[in-house]
Parts: structure tokens; C-alpha cells; sequence
């Protein structure tokens, strides 16, 4: 079976990632199993300087999932490339690094702090946080989205990847800002905006009021706004949102992702990733497929018509 | 830490409200005192994240049993459980709780349902040589959980209750001015550790570990959901180490560790 798989110019070995914030930089993970496994991790969000997170409570359940309300907690550039990478070098697989920032600055900074990097593979740019201040900022507007792309576009030669929020009217038109502007892949989706309240206290059970709801519930929400993005425009997509088994991934493949990233799942299942590899090979086979590139190009039209002219 | 499918051996009502789950593991299970296991009864669907609980009493290598407080949808879905049902558990995790060296004198402060994991350490004392006087806290005398059974691993059990049913009338941790304890170990709701706190900070009594819950989705350290204010963050971290994570850097902690 042929699990390799590319989204642009990256080339993973199978098609599932680790999603970002649900597998910090692979520590925990490694203790149970061989990251060299994966095709890719994509990295906890990192910024500038360290970011404390939000105060508690951050997660709150939900029917089918959960909501979180981190904040992107998380140490910064600086001990990132000193603790985290090089950590992460030691494996097979590719690293993506998720960027967040408050500001234009913020996300340029991480960018120019990353590029050229030993081990990184490719950039996620995370416009799409709901959980911190001016999280979605980039994600209202597609022209400001499209402009804080061409800037990072400027910065760096690293395949550049957006990750696109569900939590926006139009997200084919936030993906199409993005790629005018030079990004050359989409990641769909980031959490949905949520909530869930204590009636006890009389309050939100999340210290921040909202959270982000994942897990298999926002799975359909996920499939839909993948599929029109990758019929809609010319980038390949990494899918994810609710998926916990290797069906769920193929399901994602069909919809038009080129890979796959596991999020939520881990939590239930810290062992899901490397599952779900072994569930999507099984799949496959019982569908007779020979490779992941196969089963996308059945269900995807417009690559159907390219290899049969 | 592993993740097993188990099987409900036994499921006992110890109080009203309240179920402790004998559980059936596969393999010889050597938690240490204090650590936990998240329990996933269910598909999924009504109750999707685990509910993290520490173990309570251990029946021969592959038998540990679980004692909750029935009050939300996680506690709910486990307490629909009967013997011979299945459910998935991961553990054990976290860091429990230190034990001395040698023999010493401790208190162990138990409100409500964070009775269970002393039950464990109660043993783990007697076991090196200390003397355990159990202060057991609860609303009201049918809430007082433990009693014979940590009075049976031959600690000294006092109780206290909100409305004076039974022992004294006020807080357990009223108790801990007769204890003459050189060292304390606490698990209950956060008024109630806040107070040993207090007690530890009037004291100087270094050696008072408390045990944490948070709401948490994975349990082993990457989901940083069960994060916990940390008194002296490490100044190397920045602000990053403004949270320790309860799963992973507790549940047990220092008194003088975290703030809550």
C-alpha cells in the first residue's frame, strides 16, 4: 500500500498529522509511541514571547466533544528552537510549526525566527484561534488576511500553510485571499465557536465565557467546508475536525484533503494517530486501493478528468 | 500509563449518591498512592472526554476499585455502569503523593469525595512505619466516606461534619490543631485545601501536599485544559510558566506550590 502523500511540495509518508494544540511538541506522545510513525506533527501554537494562556476553566464538555479555551499557552520562539525542535528533529516525520501572533509583527516574527531552521518542514499560519484577544481578527476580513499572507510570503521560502476558521460566512473566500496572497495550502478546521453553561454558578462553565467545540460532532462541518475548498480553489487542503478513526480520515481524503491532521481523538485515545495510520492502510485495502493518492483521485472529479484525458 | 479495556467486577453504594466500581484490569495495575486513571465509559457520543478519577481501594494485583460522586454527565455515564460492562481506562498518571523516608506522624484530610486516593497512601504509611490519623470531612453524616476502611489499615479516624450530624460541628480542617501531624496530606474541594493552606502557612509546616482535580481532557499533558495557578513560576519559563498543568505536573503539589 502506498500511504506517501503530497500537499504541494510537501511529501508525507502517510497522510495523517498530529493536529496543532492537541499534542504540545511531542513529548508526551513520544513516551508511548515512535512519532517516526506520523506523517507530519504540526506543532502547539508558537509565539514571540511566551504566552501564559487563559485562566481556568479552559475546557468544558460537550455532547460528541468538547470545548477548550487554552489561550495558546505556550513557551515561545525562543525556547522552541532551543527545547522543542531539535527534540522533534530526532524523528522520521514532518514538522510543521503553527505561528500565532497578535499583530502582523507577531506572527512576522516567529516566521523569520523559524525560517531556515533545521526540521521544519512547513509553516501553519493560525489566523483562526478563538480563544485569544484578536484571535479571529485575520479571519474576519479576508483582505487582511490576504495581506498578513503576502508579508509572511515575503519572509520566507518554507512551504506556507493557513489554517482557515469555520467561524467565518465565507471561508472559500477567506481561502481564496490567502492563496492570491501566496499561501500554498489550506488547513480546515479550526474549532467552532461555543459554549456551555453551569447552571449551579449561573455561568459559563469556561473561565473565557466561549470555547472551541471539537471532536466528532463539528466532523460534518469540517467535511463540508473541505470539500468546497478544495473544489472551489486551486490549493491542496489537510483536513481535520472530529476525526477519530481511519474511516473518518478517508472520509476527509474523499472530501478533497491531501492529508489529515488528528486533534481532539488524542485525548480519548492518546495512541489514535498511529491507529488510525493502521485503520486508513486496512480501508483502503478492503476498498482496493493501492495508494491514498488513488482513493482521492475516485472521489475528486477534477482530478479524475487530469489523469484520463 | 497504558490503555486497557477493563471490566466491571463489583459496583458497590457506599453512600447515597455515591458508587465505588471495582474494576477487573487484564494486567497486574501498580498505581502509586495519589495517581490517577481517566475512565471512558460509553461510545463517546453522550460523554466524549474521559473523566479522570484517582484509584481508591486495590483488591489483588488486577483489581482497583473507583469511588465517585454521582453529579454530572461523566460521573452519570459511570455510574450507569453494572458488573460484566466494559469501558476503557487509561493509567495510571500523574505524580502521587511523596512519601518520608522514614517513619513520621501524619494527618490526612479527606473532604467529601477526595476521600479515595488516601485510602491508597493510608496503606503505603502504615506500610513504612507511620502513624495515620484519618480527618474524614463531609455536608452531613451519610456524606463521610472511608471510615472502617481506613480505620481498618489501622488509622486513627476522626470526622467532622457541616451540620454536626456527626463529630465535630465545622470544618475537617478544624481538626488539624489536635493532629500534632509532622506531615499533611490533603484531598477535598478547594475551600477546604485553601484551609490546610492556611494551617501550612501559619504553622511553617512544610511538609503538606495537596491533591488537585481540574476539569481535563486527556490526562497525560498535552490538552493543558487542567491548568492550575503556580505561586512561583519558574522565571526562565516567562509567563509561559504562569500555569503548572494539574495531570501532568500534580495532582499532587506542595502546599506552598499553586494557588487556587
Amino acid at each position: 500500500m502506498d500511504l506517501t502523500t503530497r500537499v504541494g511540495d510537501l511529501l508525507f509518508k502517510n497522510p495523517v498529522l498530529t493536529a496543532s494544540g492537541t499534542f504540545g511538541y511531542g513529548r508526551e506522545a513520544a513516551e508511548l509511541y515512535d512519532l517516526s510513525l506520523l506523517g507530519g506533527v504540526m506543532v502547539k501554537g508558537v509565539s514571540r514571547e511566551p504566552w501564559p494562556g487563559n485562566a481556568p476553566v479552559r475546557i468544558a464538555r460537550a455532547p460528541g466533544g468538547m470545548l477548550n479555551a487554552i489561550g495558546l499557552q505556550n513557551p515561545g520562539l525562543e525556547h522552541f528552537l532551543r527545547e522543542d525542535l531539535p527534540f522533534l528533529r530526532r524523528y522520521q516525520t514532518q514538522v510543521i510549526v503553527n505561528v500565532v501572533g497578535h499583530d502582523e509583527e507577531g506572527f512576522l516574527s516567529v516566521v523569520r525566527g523559524v525560517d531556515g531552521q533545521a526540521g521544519v518542514a512547513g509553516i501553519e499560519l493560525n489566523i483562526s484561534c478563538p480563544n485569544v484577544r484578536d484571535g479571529l481578527m485575520f479571519s474576519q476580513d479576508p483582505e487582511r488576511a490576504g495581506q498578513l499572507v503576502a508579508r509572511v510570503r515575503r519572509e520566507t521560502s518554507l512551504p506556507l500553510i493557513v489554517k482557515i476558521s469555520p467561524n467565518v460566512t465565507d471561508p472559500v473566500a477567506l481561502g481564496a485571499a490567502c492563496q492570491a496572497a501566496g499561501a500554498d495550502a489550506l488547513s480546515a478546521i479550526n474549532t467552532l465557536v461555543g459554549m456551555a453553561i453551569d447552571v449551579e454558578r449561573r455561568r459559563p462553565v469556561i473561565g473565557n465565557a466561549t470555547g472551541g467545540l471539537s471532536g466528532p460532532a463539528v466532523k460534518p462541518v469540517g467535511l463540508r467546508i473541505v470539500y468546497d475548498l478544495a473544489r472551489r480553489l486551486d490549493l491542496p487542503v489537510i483536513g481535520m475536525g472530529g476525526i477519530e478513526t481511519g474511516r473518518d480520515a478517508l472520509e476527509y481524503l474523499m472530501a478533497g484533503a491531501r492529508a489529515v491532521a488528528v486533534g481532539t481523538a488524542v485525548f480519548r485515545d492518546p495512541w489514535a494517530p498511529p491507529r488510525i495510520v493502521r485503520e486508513l492502510e486496512a480501508e483502503l485495502e478492503r476498498l482496493g486501493f493501492g495508494s491514498v493518492e488513488e482513493a482521492w483521485a475516485a472521489a475528486n472529479p477534477e482530478a479524475r478528468k487530469v489523469e484520463t484525458p | 500509563m497504558r490503555r486497557q479495556e477493563v471490566t466491571v467486577a463489583e459496583r458497590l453504594v457506599p453512600a447515597e449518591g455515591h458508587v465505588e466500581l471495582v474494576l477487573a484490569f487484564p494486567e497486574d495495575e501498580e498505581p502509586a498512592p495519589g495517581q490517577f486513571y481517566m475512565l471512558a465509559p460509553g461510545d463517546g457520543l453522550d460523554t466524549y472526554l474521559p473523566r479522570a478519577l484517582s484509584f481508591y481501594r486495590v483488591f489483588g494485583p488486577r483489581r482497583l476499585s473507583f469511588l465517585f460522586h454521582v453529579v454530572g454527565p461523566g460521573t452519570q455515564a459511570l455510574g450507569r455502569l453494572r458488573p460484566r460492562d466494559r469501558l476503557w481506562v487509561t493509567g495510571p498518571l500523574g505524580h502521587g503523593f511523596p512519601l518520608p523516608e522514614a517513619g513520621v506522624r501524619a494527618a490526612l484530610v479527606g473532604g467529601g469525595v477526595g476521600v479515595p486516593p488516601l485510602w491508597s497512601l493510608a496503606r503505603a504509611l502504615r506500610q513504612g512505619g507511620s502513624e495515620v490519623v484519618a480527618l474524614i470531612g463531609a455536608r452531613t453524616k451519610s456524606g463521610l466516606l472511608g471510615r472502617q476502611e481506613l480505620a481498618a489499615l489501622g488509622a486513627a479516624v476522626r470526622v467532622a461534619t457541616d451540620d454536626g450530624s456527626l463529630g465535630h460541628p465545622g470544618a475537617v480542617t478544624d481538626l488539624l490543631a489536635g493532629a500534632g501531624a509532622e506531615r499533611i496530606y490533603a484531598c477535598g474541594p478547594e475551600p477546604m485545601l485553601r484551609a490546610v493552606q492556611a494551617h501550612a502557612a501559619r504553622t511553617g509546616s512544610g511538609e503538606t501536599y495537596l491533591s488537585l482535580e481540574a476539569p481535563m481532557a486527556c490526562g497525560y499533558g498535552v490538552c493543558l485544559g487542567c491548568a492550575v495557578e503556580r505561586q512561583k513560576p519558574d522565571p526562565e519559563l516567562g509567563a509561559y510558566g504562569a500555569y503548572a498543568r494539574v495531570c501532568r505536573d500534580g495532582p499532587v503539589f506542595r502546599w506552598d506550590e499553586v494557588t487556587f
